[in-house]
């Protein structure tokens, strides 16, 4: 994590201001803004299959943030953000259909239940730390899973839970294009949030509780209420990720929401990079490529004519499991700061060319 | 030798060109034939249900390309992609979607839980009828008839009867099973299986149907999904006096649980679901008396079944030497592809082959068998508002010793149609 924590030479700053600005430079701040205007364009360009690939993007690129401010940035370690997600996802039908208040309100409400179980399950990490906590947080997958199983009242239990469109002013959200627009929004909305939280006291508490804890109470720093609020901020993400998911599929299943997603969204964030917003969207955006990519090269494969016997694909099939472990091994050998790291190292070769050092 | 396109020249213009496919994320399946119909089928040979999921693969696979290589629907030629998405929901979703947008896909062969009720409301809106291997019966009330019902599925078909259906034909067979045998009091019936969405389908409906018949429920047994020791587990279907016992599991944690089982010398009847009674499971369990499973197609090895001859001829697909033992599952994919198959034959003579004609050509006709297969496939019938495809169940009981298997039939069931039953 020394990527974060020391700067190069000649990156200097002259004002706190400066040093907390969003944007490092104002190219980047257009950059950013361009991305999200071309982002927006998308669905008129492309077809349907990589708009459902970005929406799946952002649901668990918002999820995945979370757990990189739970992980990479507190210091704190949970394998079981797949059951917050989960939570999520059945809280927001829950509401909806009970309430009757709308769909894009209660995707936040749910982010705050999910943000109080979230804390509830947190209440460990006051006394324990590292493996024990991550074994304390195992509990919550299993414990929340059961309870998606059982709870025939907020989930459905074996029959699941349906989950209503999304609907803005009367204007019901069913198909992929229009919703594409609502996951966008959600997420500018929430990488901007906590790409905000990052720059504020809470936010460098947080790093202080990651980097020194001990020094971090000398300071001041309650370090009880930091972590919980952690674990707090965490779920939120995770309930609001959750919430899109479920009024995305318009039905949710206890089925899915396994310890393998809790990995998943870790092996997220350590492929994008700890400690940094934009690399939770990276590395999500390569967990969800990869298999696809992978998929794409199988059934390019079927040209030839070797290749459309059973056997062979078959055979392919379980090669394309092994290489998606395969290309997240390697990955972390060669870059084990993340995909974010790789992207500023890329940036400065090009910013000082041809005078790199 | 370069003047002329040789043999290793074409190989690398396909090589080139299949990686520019990967570099530009293009399908391959998208460059399809006129007026040709696709059909998407998911599948799971690698993941968390590969043990069984390459059983029925196989038998829808085979099926589909067996109708591809003689003549299509009518004609027609058939398309189709098998893909296997490991038992991952998104990538489940992200295949149906791209079929969808780039192959205008009409209908699709699916697999489990997972996927099935990922893609309910995706199908009801895209019309693409889906015919799964997840035999819930939440998945038989396409209007919502029954108030229970959470979510209607109103393009979702299954070949076969659902778990609650086959557990309870089984329930009333171990009702009559019990009188037979001169068994005294109330008989105990205990669910076994692990608190996940597809052990826990038949779990209430076929309790209550017990109940009915003068069963005494205990409260269900959890049992893992992952294989280990349940000697606990079966200490306490002891303690409860367990007589019949359903096994919801499948695989490896059904055969670890039945081992266990045997150890302790607990030895109820199991009544296993329809994806924990076959050859290979009983084979591994190797010593077990009293295995009752349904079935709801005919056996590899029947003799003088009409409609085996087509399944021998599908099953060449993949096994040219036609030696290959299959499964009743495999059998069951067949039976899966061939009613599509009849729906979509349906639709072309009633306005084109379309998903809502598909639909419509379910419900066309009624106690149908596909043509070719008769014998194999039990007569089905399909309404509008019923999508309970088969309410016959047969029952077979199983034994194992010293490495062979034998298999008999007990009886056919065939259960009412019941409104309260819909859906549940």
């Amino acid at each position: 994590m020394a990527g974060f924590s020391m700067r190069p030479c000649g990156d200097f700053r002259t004002t706190y201001r400066q040093d907390t600005r969003i944007f490092d430079t104002t190219f980047v701040r257009y950059a950013a803004v361009f991305g999200v205007v071309a982002t927006a364009l998308m669905p008129f360009v492309l077809d349907g299959y990589y708009v459902n690939l970005f929406i799946q993007i952002s649901y668990f690129a918002i999820a995945a943030l979370g757990l990189n401010i739970l992980v990479g940035f507190t210091g704190q370690i949970s394998l079981g953000h797949a059951a917050f997600f989960g939570f999520g996802a059945f809280a927001s039908a829950w509401i909806n259909n009970h309430t009757g208040i709308p769909v894009l309100l209660s995707i936040p409400l749910a982010g705050l239940l999910t943000a109080a179980v979230g804390l509830l399950f947190g209440l460990p990490a006051a006394r324990i730390k590292g493996l024990y906590l991550a074994i304390a947080t195992l509990a919550a997958q299993f414990i929340l899973e059961d309870f998606f199983a059982r709870a025939d009242w907020f989930t459905g239990g074996s029959s699941g839970a349906a989950a209503n469109p999304v609907n803005v002013f009367g204007y019901e959200v069913v198909d992929d294009f229009s919703f594409f627009y609502v996951c966008l929004f959600f997420l500018v909305i929430m990488y901007v949030l906590g790409s905000n939280l990052m720059r504020s006291r809470d936010g460098r508490a947080f790093v202080a509780v990651r980097d020194h804890y001990l020094s971090a109470e000398i300071m001041g720093i309650n370090l009880t209420k930091y972590r919980l609020l952690s674990f707090a901020v965490s779920s939120f993400y995770a309930g609001i990720g959750g919430a899109l998911y479920g009024h995305y599929l318009g039905f949710v299943s206890a089925e899915g929401f396994t310890i393998l997603l809790s990995i998943q969204f870790l092996g997220m964030i350590i492929i994008g990079g700890l400690g940094s917003v934009k690399g939770a969207l990276m590395g999500t955006v390569f967990m969800v490529l990869l298999p696809e990519v992978m998929e794409t090269g199988v059934s390019a494969l079927s040209i030839f004519d070797w290749a459309n016997s059973t056997a062979v694909t078959d055979g392919l099939a379980y090669i394309k499991e092994m290489a998606i472990g395969l290309a997240i091994i390697l990955f972390l050998i060669f870059e084990p700061d993340g995909l974010a790291h790789r992207w500023q190292q890329i940036r400065a070769y090009w910013k000082l060319y041809p005078f790199s050092y | 030798m370069f003047n002329e396109t040789s043999k290793g020249d074409v190989e690398m213009k396909k090589l080139i060109a299949a990686t520019a496919m990967i570099a530009t994320g293009l399908s391959v399946g998208a460059a399809k034939a006129e007026d040709s119909v696709f059909v998407g089928h998911l599948m799971d040979i690698t993941g968390a249900t590969g043990f069984i999921g390459k059983f029925y693969a196989d038998g829808v696979r085979d099926a589909l390309s067996y109708i591809k290589e003689n003549g299509g629907i009518e004609g027609t030629p058939l398309e189709f992609e098998s893909v296997d998405y490991a038992y991952k929901v998104p990538q489940a979703i992200a295949n149906y979607k791209k079929w969808r947008s780039r192959n205008n896909m009409v209908a699709m062969q699916g697999w489990g839980t997972g996927d099935t009720e990922a893609l309910i409301s995706f199908v009801a809106k895209d019309e693409v009828p889906v015919y799964s291997a997840s035999y819930s019966g939440h998945l038989t009330d396409p209007t919502g008839k029954n108030p229970k019902t959470a979510k209607p599925a109103p393009y979702n078909f299954f070949y076969g009867a659902s778990y609650s259906d086959a557990c309870r034909a089984m329930v009333q067979w171990a009702a009559k099973d019990w009188k037979d045998k001169g068994g005294e009091g109330k008989p105990v019936f205990s669910h076994i299986g692990d608190n996940h969405p597809y052990p826990n389908a038949p779990k209430e409906a076929c309790a209550e149907y017990a109940t009915e018949l003068g069963f005494e429920v205990t409260s269900p047994v959890v049992v893992s999904m992952k294989p280990g020791d349940f000697k606990a587990q079966c200490l306490t279907m002891k303690e409860a006096g367990t007589d019949y016992g359903y096994l919801g599991n499948l695989g490896p944690s059904v055969v670890s649980l039945v081992k266990s089982c045997g150890t302790v010398g607990v030895d109820p009847t199991w009544l296993a679901n329809i994806w924990a009674g076959d050859y290979e499971t009983l084979k591994t369990i190797g010593d077990v008396d009293n295995y009752i499973f349904p079935v709801m197609t005919s056996f590899w090895t029947d003799e003088g079944v009409p409609g085996m001859d087509l399944v021998r001829e599908i099953s060449k697909e993949s096994d040219k030497s036609g030696k290959e033992f299959r499964t009743h599952h495999y059998i069951r994919g067949i039976c899966s592809v061939y009613y599509m198959k009849e729906a979509m034959e349906w639709a072309k003579e009633n306005g084109g082959i379309t998903g809502a004609n598909i639909k419509q050509g379910m419900y066309a006709r009624t106690d149908w068998v596909p043509k070719g297969l008769e014998g194999v496939c039990m007569p089905a019938t399909w309404t509008a508002e019923d999508h309970r495809g088969i309410n016959t169940v047969n029952i077979y009981s199983g034994e194992a010793h010293d490495g062979s298997v034998k298999v008999t039939k007990l009886e056919t069931v065939t259960l009412p149609r019941r409104d309260d039953w819909l859906g549940y």
